[in-house]
């Protein structure tokens, strides 16, 4: 699998060069600013690039914008957009056209580094990946909602989960549960916010953050 | 030494650029005097016009002369009342210009327009000519005065036994004539006495007409503190913002990253470990380790660095203990000697500090002196902080750290002086309340 890395710190870049190229990733282009960015991605035409939000020259969303400009201009590069905190604006404008292929993670989760290379391959491969963070956030804005506040917990943690971009297996592996039990609450939690269900994992990441941002 | 110093700078005043400036502005003075002693001149004036014109002035007047002089009479003087504040406006507004280019002293334009007082100030002008008109006098004739020894060989092609008329020389104290060569020694003397005395004579015109200009031009007191105070609760409100804006930016690309990177290289490592058993890749593991290790006390010494720029523990000590901990972490020696009866309060202590850091970190980039003096001193109510190098100066009071520091000066009323003449050696004077 194809990367590019967009970081300006250079003790980050070179981490995570050195992480994906252990993991069987290639490497491509490791970049420190938004416009190196650009031509890298339209060079290489990775499966998936890396991207800090903060960088020079103004060190405030040039990396998103970039990030925004890759997904419009280069639908098969999948985007994921990683910060040192996380903004739910900058999510709900990632997600805006299409929740396919992109991804917006904390720095922190390079911690994990199981979790952060299955993140980084369900956006290669056209998934989502959402920071707990980012969802928890959304979640927290979305509990007046009627919707929410009839879920039982464990239906509010599926939920949660779905929202970050995993799909029933992962769910269930992450609670510790059967897949089987997994359907069944994510039938429920269809139910209870009157979406449309039987969806694939996708359309349904994005049935689930419409409905949660309003 | 001092003597010396006195002595050139007199000798040197009147060819100095000030010098010249100065000049201008009192033949400006002057000019705007004679024509506000003029108006009034106007009105009788105008009269005697309408009069003439109306045939009033003739043999035989014509019948219309007496209704006509009544009526543009009183139209004249009326126009002029209306005018006057405009006028006195538009006079006071042209010295204030004047005073900006020329002086380089700024008068606050008022919030409110100026009326009656600038025509006070126009009156004014008429006093305030007599210095600055001496002054031009001493100054342009001083300078003729001088010449004429040179002009003097100039004039003496005439036949023999030809009997001259005196040549003639104006000085303050009337007319003096010579016919002779040492006669116009005795004119050049009297003229670099003229040309000694002239800047002098200006300067007290100028510093006259300005402290005029801010009673009557500029705004009231209670306004221009007012003022003072708005510009200076700004700058406080903008410096704390930019100081956590910095302090955001300083955490996100320091330790933020640094954390980010060892915990990264710490998830790395767990994995050459491997969850049980004998690990999979231990040279790996250790070396990543080491880098996460590495990583924690570099991440260490950021946050040390950061949370000594937000407030040095040692200033708790006071301001002598904090400035010599300061002075052995400079790259050039510094010399350090604080001489304070009792200690000012924390605010003064934190700014006086963080001038004295700045510039420490000033002279070491720009500088290069091989030695820098700090004293701290009390001088009333007042604390002297003076810093002095001796290196090639040149250093700009309007560059960011300096301009930064006097923003910073300023919200407690504080003021910096720098004088850093190309070449060096660099002085900053830095005077602040020792309460707020």
């Amino acid at each position: 699998m194809r990367v590019v890395i967009a970081e300006d710190a250079a003790m980050m870049r070179e981490g995570l060069v050195r992480l994906l190229t252990d993991r069987g990733f290639e490497v491509c282009a490791a970049v420190a600013d938004a416009d190196a960015l650009r031509s890298a991605i339209a060079a290489a035409v990775p499966d998936v690039a890396i991207i800090d939000i903060r960088m020079p020259p103004t060190h405030t969303d040039e990396g998103l914008r970039a990030a925004i400009d890759i997904r419009r201009d280069h639908p098969t590069v999948g985007v994921l957009v990683f910060s040192q905190y996380v903004e739910t604006r900058y999510a709900t404008r990632l997600l805006a056209d299409r929740p396919t292929g992109v991804g917006y993670l904390l720095k922190d989760r390079v911690a994990d580094v199981a979790d952060f290379v299955d993140a980084l391959t369900r956006v290669a491969s056209g998934g989502t990946a959402l920071d707990p963070e980012v969802v928890g956030h959304l979640m927290r804005a979305g509990q007046d909602m009627a919707g929410l506040a009839s879920l039982t917990p464990r239906e509010r943690e599926v939920l949660s989960l779905m929202a970050e971009g995993r799909s029933n297996a992962g769910i269930a592996a992450a609670l510790v549960i059967t897949p089987g039990v997994v359907e069944k609450h994510v039938a429920n939690i269809f139910a209870k916010l009157g979406l449309p269900s039987s969806e694939t994992d996708n359309r349904r990441v994005l049935a689930v953050l419409r409905h949660v941002s309003g | 030494m001092s003597n010396d110093n006195g002595l050139m700078t007199a000798l040197r005043a009147p060819f100095t650029i000030l010098a010249l400036r100065r000049a201008v502005f009192c033949v400006a003075g002057v000019v705007t005097a004679v024509a506000v002693l003029a108006v009034p001149a106007i009105v009788p004036g105008v009269g005697v016009l309408i009069l003439w014109a109306s045939g009033a002035l003739s043999e035989k007047p014509a019948p219309a002369v007496a209704p006509v002089f009544l009526v543009l009479f009183p139209l004249t003087i009326a126009l002029l009342a209306v005018l006057v504040v405009p006028i006195g406006r538009a006079i006071g507004a042209v010295h204030r210009r004047l005073a900006d280019r020329l002086l380089d002293e700024h008068v606050a334009a008022p919030q409110a327009r100026p009326g009656w007082r600038a025509v006070g100030y126009c009156l004014l002008k008429v006093p305030l000519a007599i210095p600055q008109g001496y002054g031009v006098f001493c100054y342009v004739f001083g300078l003729v005065n001088l010449s004429y020894p040179v002009w003097w060989p100039l004039f003496r092609n005439h036949p023999p036994g030809t009997i001259l008329g005196p040549v003639w020389a104006l000085t303050p104290f009337g007319r003096i004539g010579t016919r002779t060569l040492g006669g116009t020694f005795l004119i050049a003397a009297a003229g670099l006495a003229m040309l000694l005395v002239a800047p002098w004579l200006m300067r007290a015109g100028t510093m006259l007409d300005l402290a005029a200009m801010r009673r009557l031009l500029g705004p009231g007191r209670l306004a221009e503190r007012v003022r003072e105070l708005q510009v200076s609760r700004a700058r406080a409100i903008d410096d704390a913002a930019a100081m956590m804006r910095r302090l955001e930016r300083d955490l996100h690309d320091g330790a933020q990253i640094r954390l980010a990177t060892l915990a990264m290289n710490l998830g790395m490592a767990t994995e050459k470990l491997g969850a049980d058993g004998p690990p999979p890749d231990l040279a790996q593991a250790r070396e990543l380790v080491a880098l996460a290790h590495r990583g924690a006390k570099d991440a260490l010494a950021d946050l040390r660095d950061l949370v000594r720029g937000i407030h040095p523990p040692v200033l708790d000590n006071g301001l002598g203990d904090a400035l010599a901990t300061l002075a052995t972490s400079s790259a050039i020696p510094v010399a350090v000697n604080v001489e304070l009866p009792d200690r000012p309060a924390p605010a003064i202590e934190t700014i006086a500090y963080f001038c004295a850091s700045e510039l420490l970190a000033n002279a070491a980039k720009h500088s290069r002196a091989t030695r820098i003096k700090i004293v701290v001193a009390r001088s009333g109510e007042r604390l002297l902080l003076t810093a002095e190098d001796d290196g090639v100066g040149g250093a700009n009071p309007d560059g960011p750290g300096l301009s930064g520091l006097a923003r910073r000066i300023a919200v407690v009323d504080g003021r910096m002086r720098v004088h850093s003449p190309a070449g060096g050696p660099t002085r900053v004077k830095i005077e602040l309340p020792t309460h707020v």
